[in-house]
C-alpha cells in the first residue's frame, strides 16, 4: 500500500538522521489499543497482514520532542532526494511569551512530509515550565499553500495542546519498528481534553501598565506562598485523581495579569461534585493542610477550606451541573444562610500558571465575567462574597437541625 | 562601538547639499540647534509610538481571529518581512565624504551611513567597508591615530579586510600625530597619494576599493599649527562587480554556506573569512566523560561588542564537554552584527528591548535572559551564565562538572563561580584547588533555579533604580551568609577592555595579569572538603599546619615570605570587628591584588599564593581562625594614607 510504502520511507529517513519520533496517530493507535496485549508479547513477532498503516486516510501523525533533534538543515535535503515534499509551520515560542520584549526566536511547530497521495504529520512537542509537554496550533502564513494538504482533517493543530511526558514502548507493527506510547488507550483519552489555553500575555502587560504591580516585600512573600500551596494542592488532587482547576480570584488573576493577585489572600479551586471523593479531607491533612471548615453537603452547596501556611487558606468550590448552567454554593456560618453562584456552562481547558500545569475554564471570559462582573479587568480590594459577586443569589436558609453538619467550622 | 546601519524606511536625503548648507548655517545657532535635535527625537518618538501602538493593534486583531476561528488554520498575522537593505540592481553607487574638524559624514547613495558631530568624541581616522558587490556596510571603526598605538590596530584591522573590499577613510579632528610610518605605508599602498604625508589637523578623505582601482581623494593641509584643514567635501562613483566575484568558494557544506552568509554581511573577522584557508566554525573538542553539566543551559549575555562576543564563543564552543545545543545567546538591543555572529556559529540568539539606562538597563537585560533561560528550559536545575567579554578555559566544563552537586547538595551555597578576584600570575598557583568564599565574583558563575525562582526574581530590581545587578546579588539581604565556590586560577578571562564600568586604564591595572587556566582536563582536589563544615576542619589543618611569618618584616616586601616552594604561611593583621578591611585594603594595594572591595575573603581569612607557597591572612580579633595566632604575635597594622588619596569607592 502506499501508505505504508510512505510511512516506511519516512521511518528510514528520520532513523538515518537519528531522530526519535513516536507514533501519535488516533485512528492507527486506536486499532493498535485493541491488539494491544498480543503486540506487547511479541514485539518482534511478524504480521500476516497490513493491518494498521493500510487502514484508509490520508495523513499518518508522529510526535517529535524538540529536544531531542538539533534542527539539523541536513534531515530535509536527504527528504527532498527520496521524494518527499515537505513543509514546515513556524511560529512564536509561547515559552519567551510572557516576557516583556524579547524576540528572535520562532520555533518549528509542525512539520508535513508528502509524497504520492499520503502525508505525514510531525507534531513538534516542547517542554515546558510545570513538567509537562506542549505542542502548538497550526496556522498558515499568507504565502503558504493551503492546497499542500487537506489541513482542516489533520487530528493536531487545530488548538495547541498539552501532554504528560509519555512512556514510550517500541513495537513492531505491520512489519515496521515504530514506538508508541506505552497505553495507547490513556493517550487517546488525554488527547480529547488536551486543548491549551496561553495565558493573555499581551493583555496582562497591558494591565500592569494601568495598574503597577504591587512589589512589596508582603507581595512577594504572598506569592510565593500562594504558588507553593498551589503546587501542593494541585500534588494533592492529582495523587487522587480529582480534576480541578482555578477559580474565582485565582482564576481572575491568571486571566486577567497572569499571576497570583498579591491582595487576594488566599487560592481558590473549582472541582465538580461528581469527582468528590470521601479521601479528599485526608489527603489535605496528610499533606499538611488541615480542615478550616466545611460548609453544605454533598447532596449541596458543599465548599472546603484548608489552612495553609501563615494564613494563606485554600478554598475548594464543587460545582453542581445542571441542564443550562453550572452553580456553586456559599454559606454564612454566623446566619446560616445560603448563597449561589451560577455560571453558564463550561469545559476545561489546560493552561500553564505559577510553573504549574492546571485546568482553567476554557471559556474563561464567561466564566470570570460571571463571577466579577463586567469591571473584572479593574482591581478592587474590598470584596464582600456575599454581594460583591454579580452571579450571587440568595438561597434560602440551612434547617438549624443540619446546622451541626453542613457549618463545621474548626 | 555603536552600530548604524541605513534605515530603508528613511527617505535618503536627496538634496544633500542643499541640506547641508541649511544645516551647517543652524549649526552657529546652538540653542536653535538643540531646538531641531528635541524637536527630532520627538518626532521619532511619536513615530515609534505610532508604529508600536500600530504593530500591537494589528496583533491584537489577529490575535482575537485567532480564538474565534481556530479551526481555520490560517494565520491571519501581517506577515510584512522589511528588507535589510534598499533592493536595487543599480550598478553604481554615488559615494560622499566629508571631512572637517567638528564633523564628519559619510553617504552612499543618498542614505547616511556615518555621520559624527558629537563634541570631543570620534577624533581620529574613521573608516568603513561596503561590500563591492551589494553596497552595504561591512564594518565601521573608528581609529585615534591622535593617541599612540592606535594606528597599529588600524593596520591590523585593514590587514583583516578581504580584497576587493570598498575603503572609505575620513578624519576628523586630528588624525597623524601618531600615525607612522608603517600605517601610512599601508594607506599608500591601498591608492592613497596623500598618506604618506598627512601632517598635523589636515583634512582628508579617500574612497578605495582594496587591490584594486582608487575612486578618489581629497586633502586639506592645514595652514598653521593653531589651525586646522578646511573641510573637505569628495563625492565620487563607486562600481559595484557582481555577487559571484564579491564571493569566495568554498566547497557547498552547510558550515560553508553559513560562513557564506556572515562573510557577505560583516568584515573585521579575519581569517574566518579567508578563502584560501579559513578557520573553522565548528570546534568538536573532546567530549567529557561523566560530563555533570551537559544538560545545564548557558546563557550568554551580550551587547553589542560583536568582535568580544565572536572571541568568547570561539573559546567556549572549544571548551572540553561543551553542549552547543544547550547555549543561548541573549543580545540586549536590536543590532544585527551580534547576531550575525550567533548564527556564524549556528548558535540560537534572542534580542531584547533595551529597558532603562545604563547600569539599569543591564540589570533588566540580566533578568530577562535569566527568566528566558529556565523558561526554554524548564527541566534544569542551574544555569551557567557568561558574558561577551570572557575568555573560557579548556577545562571551564570539567571543572563544573566536577564541583556543581556541591551546588546541588549544600544549601549554604550562593553560587560556583569560575573567576577568582584575587588570582593574579603573582598570586594564584594551583589549578586543582577551590576555595569557598564571601563574595560573589560573577564573570562565569552557575546560578541554582530554585535561587533565582524563590529569591531573586521575584525582587529584582526594577528598571527605574539604577543598579547594578552584581552589586545587588552581593548585598547581605540577597547573600544571606551563603558563599560561592571559586578556583584559585581562574577558568575564565576578563578581556574586555571597553564596557559600562570598563576602561583601559582599568583593565591593565585590575585585569591583564589575571591569570588564566590553560591545562586540561585538571582534576580538581579534595572536592567534598568544600561542604560547608567539611571546610572548617580543612581550613584547621591547614592553619595548624601553616608556619607563622616574621611579623616584624614589612608585609608588602618580597622578602616577607622566605624563598620556599610549597610551603603554608600565616600571618596576622588587625581587623577590629567583621567590617574593618582598613589594614587588608592596604595589604591588597601593595600586593597588587583587587583593593577596590573585599573580595575573596572568608570568615576573615584570605587565601593566596606568594611565591609558590599558600599564604593565608588572618583577621585579627574579628575571625574566628584568630584563635591560631600566637600569643608573642602582634597583628600587623597597615595606615590608610592620607584622606585625598583614600581608597576607591
Amino acid at each position: 500500500s502506499v501508505k505504508q510504502h510512505v510511512v516506511r520511507k519516512f521511518l528510514g529517513l528520520i532513523s538515518s538522521h537519528n531522530i526519535p519520533v513516536y507514533l501519535i496517530d488516533p485512528l492507527i493507535l486506536g486499532l493498535v489499543d485493541k491488539d494491544i496485549e498480543r503486540i506487547r508479547s511479541s514485539p518482534d513477532g511478524p504480521s500476516p497482514e497490513c493491518k494498521y498503516f493500510c487502514a484508509p486516510r490520508d495523513f499518518t501523525t508522529f510526535a517529535l520532542l524538540d529536544k531531542t533533534w538539533k534542527h539539523e538543515v541536513g534531515l530535509f535535503r536527504t527528504a527532498e532526494k527520496m521524494g518527499f515534499q515537505w513543509l514546515k509551520i513556524i511560529n512564536k515560542d509561547p515559552r519567551l511569551d510572557g516576557m516583556d520584549d524579547l524576540s528572535g526566536i520562532e520555533i518549528p511547530l509542525h512539520y508535513i512530509f508528502k509524497q504520492a497521495s499520503h502525508a505525514i504529520h510531525l507534531v513538534v512537542f516542547y517542554e515546558r515550565s510545570g513538567n509537562y509537554l506542549w505542542h502548538g496550533p497550526l496556522r498558515l502564513k499568507q504565502h503558504m499553500d493551503r492546497k499542500f494538504v487537506p489541513f482542516r482533517k489533520l487530528h493536531f493543530g487545530r488548538y495547541p495542546g498539552a501532554y504528560e511526558k509519555p512512556e514510550l514502548l517500541l513495537v513492531s507493527i505491520d512489519d515496521l519498528k515504530v514506538q508508541i506510547p506505552k497505553n495507547p488507550s490513556s493517550f487517546l483519552e488525554e488527547m480529547s481534553h488536551s486543548r491549551f489555553l496561553e495565558c493573555r500575555y499581551r493583555e496582562a502587560r497591558a494591565f500592569f501598565q494601568l495598574y503597577p504591580d504591587d512589589a512589596s516585600l508582603d507581595a512577594v512573600e504572598f506569592r510565593k506562598k500562594a504558588k507553593s500551596l498551589l503546587h501542593l494542592a494541585a500534588l494533592t488532587l492529582n495523587n487522587l485523581g480529582v480534576k480541578f482547576w482555578l477559580s474565582s480570584g485565582t482564576c481572575l488573576g491568571w486571566y486577567r495579569q497572569c499571576n497570583v493577585i498579591p491582595h487576594s489572600k488566599d487560592v481558590d479551586l473549582g472541582i465538580f461534585i461528581r469527582d468528590y471523593k470521601a479521601d479528599i479531607i485526608p489527603a489535605f491533612q496528610k499533606a499538611g493542610l488541615p480542615l478550616k471548615h466545611k460548609f453544605g453537603k454533598v447532596e449541596d452547596s458543599l465548599e472546603l477550606s484548608f489552612q495553609g501556611e501563615d494564613d494563606v487558606k485554600l478554598d475548594i468550590f464543587f460545582f453542581y451541573e445542571e441542564d443550562d448552567h453550572i452553580w456553586n454554593g456559599g454559606t454564612q456560618a454566623k446566619s446560616g444562610k445560603k448563597f449561589k453562584y451560577l455560571f453558564p456552562k463550561f469545559t476545561l481547558c489546560w493552561t500553564e500558571f505559577v510553573e504549574l500545569k492546571v485546568h482553567v475554564p476554557c471559556e474563561t471570559r464567561q466564566y470570570v465575567e460571571a463571577n466579577y462582573g463586567p469591571d473584572w479587568k479593574v482591581p478592587v480590594k474590598t470584596w464582600d462574597w456575599k454581594s460583591s459577586p454579580s452571579n450571587v443569589q440568595y438561597n434560602g436558609i440551612w434547617p438549624v437541625d443540619e446546622w451541626d453538619d453542613v457549618i463545621q467550622i474548626y | 562601538m555603536d552600530e548604524w546601519k541605513p534605515n530603508p524606511a528613511i527617505k535618503p536625503h536627496k538634496k544633500r547639499s542643499w541640506y547641508l548648507a541649511w544645516k551647517y548655517k543652524l549649526m552657529n545657532q546652538r540653542a536653535l540647534r538643540k531646538l531641531c535635535q528635541t524637536g527630532a527625537v520627538l518626532f521619532l518618538l511619536v513615530t515609534v509610538i505610532v508604529n508600536i501602538k500600530l504593530i500591537l493593534d494589528t496583533r491584537k486583531a489577529a490575535y482575537e481571529e485567532e480564538e474565534e476561528s481556530a479551526q481555520d488554520y490560517d494565520d491571519e498575522m501581517l506577515n510584512v518581512e522589511v528588507p535589510r537593505h534598499p533592493v536595487s540592481n543599480k550598478k553604481v553607487l554615488d559615494v560622499e565624504v566629508y571631512s572637517s574638524r567638528s564633523k564628519v559624514y559619510v553617504a552612499v547613495d543618498g542614505t547616511t551611513v556615518l555621520e559624527d558631530e558629537a563634541r570631543e568624541q570620534g577624533r581620529g581616522i574613521h573608516v568603513i567597508v561596503l561590500n563591492q558587490a551589494t553596497g552595504h556596510v561591512m564594518a565601521k571603526r573608528v581609529f585615534d591615530t591622535y593617541s599612540p598605538h592606535e594606528d597599529e590596530a588600524m593596520v591590523l584591522f585593514l590587514n583583516m579586510v578581504a580584497r576587493g573590499r570598498i575603503l572609505i577613510f575620513t578624519i576628523k579632528d586630528e588624525g597623524s600625530f601618531h600615525l607612522k610610518d608603517t600605517a601610512k605605508n599601508v594607506l599608500k599602498s591601498l591608492g592613497s597619494q596623500v598618506a604618506p604625508f598627512l601632517s598635523w589637523r589636515d583634512m582628508w578623505t579617500f574612497v578605495g576599493k582594496k587591490g584594486g582601482e582608487v575612486y578618489g581623494e581629497k586633502h586639506a593641509k592645514s595652514p598653521a599649527l593653531s589651525t586646522w584643514g578646511d573641510p573637505v567635501l569628495l563625492k565620487t562613483e563607486v562600481h559595484l562587480t557582481s555577487v559571484e566575484d564579491a564571493e569566495c568558494h568554498w566547497p557547498d557544506t552547510e558550515l560553508n554556506r553559513r560562513r557564506k552568509r556572515f562573510c557577505s554581511k560583516v568584515e573585521g573577522y579575519g581569517s574566518v573569512c579567508s578563502c584560501k584557508d579559513p578557520t573553522p566554525i565548528e570546534f568538536n573538542p573532546d567530549p567529557l566523560k561523566d560530563n555533570k553539566v551537559f544538560d545545564v543551559p548557558v546563557a550568554v549575555i551580550a551587547g553589542n561588542r560583536p568582535n568580544y562576543l565572536y572571541r568568547m564563543l570561539r573559546s567556549l564552543l572549544s571548551a572540553q564537554g561543551v553542549n552547543p545545543q544547550m547555549i543561548t545567546v541573549f543580545i540586549d538591543g536590536y543590532y544585527e552584527e551580534p547576531m550575525d555572529v550567533v548564527e556564524l556559529f549556528g548558535l540560537s540568539g534572542i534580542q531584547h528591548t533595551p529597558i532603562s539606562i545604563k547600569n539599569a538597563r543591564v540589570s533588566q537585560h540580566y533578568k530577562a535572559s535569566l527568566t528566558a533561560t529556565f523558561n526554554l528550559f524548564p527541566d534544569a536545575k542551574f544555569a551557567v551564565v557568561l558574558e561577551e567579554d570572557l575568555d573560557i578555559s579548556v577545562d571551564f566544563f570539567s571543572f563544573l562538572s566536577q564541583s556543581i552537586h556541591l551546588l546541588e547538595e549544600d544549601e549554604s551555597l550562593y553560587c560556583i563561580s569560575a573567576w577568582n578576584d584575587q588570582g593574579y600570575e603573582h598570586t594564584a598557583e594551583d589549578p586543582s584547588l577551590l576555595y569557598r568564599v564571601e563574595t560573589m565574583p560573577g564573570l562565569g558563575w552557575v546560578l541554582r533555579k530554585s535561587l533565582y525562582k524563590d529569591e531573586l526574581e521575584p525582587k529584582w530590581p526594577t528598571p527605574e533604580k539604577l543598579w547594578d545587578w552584581d552589586m545587588w546579588m552581593r548585598m547581605p539581604e540577597q547573600r544571606k551568609g551563603r558563599e560561592c565556590i571559586i578556583p584559585d586560577i581562574s577558568r575564565s578571562y576578563h578581556f574586555g577592555i571597553v564596557g559600562l564600568n570598563m576602561n583601559g586604564y582599568f583593565h591593565e591595572a585590575y585585569f591583564k595579569k589575571h591569570k588564566f587556566n590553560t591545562v586540561p582536563n585538571v582534576q580538581l582536589k579534595n572536592v567534598e572538603s568544600l561542604r560547608k563544615d567539611a571546610y572548617e576542619t580543612e581550613i584547621h589543618r591547614l592553619l595548624g599546619e601553616a608556619e607563622v611569618l616574621d611579623h616584624s618584616k614589612n608585609p608588602c616586601e618580597d622578602s616577607f615570605v622566605p624563598d620556599t616552594e610549597g610551603r603554608v604561611y600565616v600571618m596576622f593583621i588587625r581587623m577590629e570587628q567583621e567590617a574593618d578591611f582598613t589594614t587588608w585594603t592596604q595589604l591588597a594595594k601593595c600586593l597588587h591584588i583587587w583593593d577596590l572591595d573585599v573580595r575573596g575573603n572568608h570568615k576573615g581569612l584570605w587565601r593566596l599564593f606568594r611565591k609558590k607557597n599558600h599564604f593565608l591572612v588572618v583577621g585579627v580579633p574579628a575571625s574566628p581562625y584568630s584563635s591560631k595566632k600566637p600569643s608573642s604575635v602582634t597583628p600587623i597594622y597597615m595606615e590608610p594614607p592620607a584622606k585625598e588619596e583614600g581608597a576607591v569607592a
